[in-house]
């Protein structure tokens, strides 16, 4: 088992009630398997399965089928971007 | 030059910043503000604008990369604040010189346009003791479009 740390903003943050989580899981894992672990663990988890909800890995932009490897520091999930 | 910060910024050094001796024809300005969104006095309004430190940097240099890719620039200038703001703030800055007019133009908005979709920013509105997460803009998405191949 490896540790993943995850870290949530701005709405789906506070939905959650935290900004981060660590998470013990075989790696590599795709972000969209992580999300459906951390759906199951998390309370409002859910919100993570919603239409919608962005991902990065290490601070780059990523897909639901990228893949997270025991090289990776931090995911990320978070709401579409809202800045300018 | 790419900055993330609380502070406001002076258009009129960042302007000075985007001057290139003998070379620089044009220069193309972009400045976001605060604007009302409601009824309420002013004083009611309250944006709060939260980033990613470390990924937000990282995507605006993305963007600025791409645009020096497309165009031939002289110097870029991206400047966006966090934090707390009101009503007639200054949010945003992006400055382009280059030797003419049309790549200063169009390198603004497309970095303008990226901006908006793909740096990780998220807006929220309060008026008092509500407040509410800013959605996305479908028009945002659409303004990206232009710029695909």
């Amino acid at each position: 088992m490896s540790k993943v740390r995850v870290v949530f903003f701005a709405s789906l943050k506070e939905r959650i009630g935290q900004s981060e989580y660590v998470v013990e899981t075989t790696l590599p894992l795709s972000i969209g398997d992580l999300k459906h672990l951390l759906a199951r663990q998390l309370s409002q988890g859910s919100a993570l399965l919603e239409k919608g909800i962005q991902s990065s890995i290490d601070f780059e932009f990523a897909r639901d089928s990228d893949t997270v490897t025991e090289l990776v520091k931090e995911v990320a999930f978070f709401p579409p971007v809202t800045g300018g | 030059m790419i900055l993330v910060q609380e502070e406001d910024f002076h258009v009129d050094a960042l302007y000075k910043r985007l001057l290139k001796a003998n070379e620089t024809g044009a220069v193309a300005m972009f400045v976001g503000l605060v604007r009302q969104f409601s009824d309420l006095p002013n004083e009611a309004c309250q944006f709060e604008l939260e980033h990613y430190p470390g990924m937000t940097e990282r995507n605006l240099q993305t963007i600025v990369d791409e645009a020096n890719a497309r165009w031939p620039l002289l110097d870029v200038c991206v400047v966006h604040r966090v934090g707390r703001l009101s009503v007639d703030d200054q949010i945003v800055f992006v400055g382009v010189s280059a030797a003419h007019r049309a790549e200063a133009f169009q390198a603004c908005d497309f970095i303008m346009d990226y901006l908006k979709s793909r740096a990780a920013f998220w807006k929220k509105e309060s008026q008092g003791a509500n407040s509410h997460w800013v959605e996305a803009n479908d028009r945002d998405e659409v303004s990206l479009a232009r710029w695909k191949p």
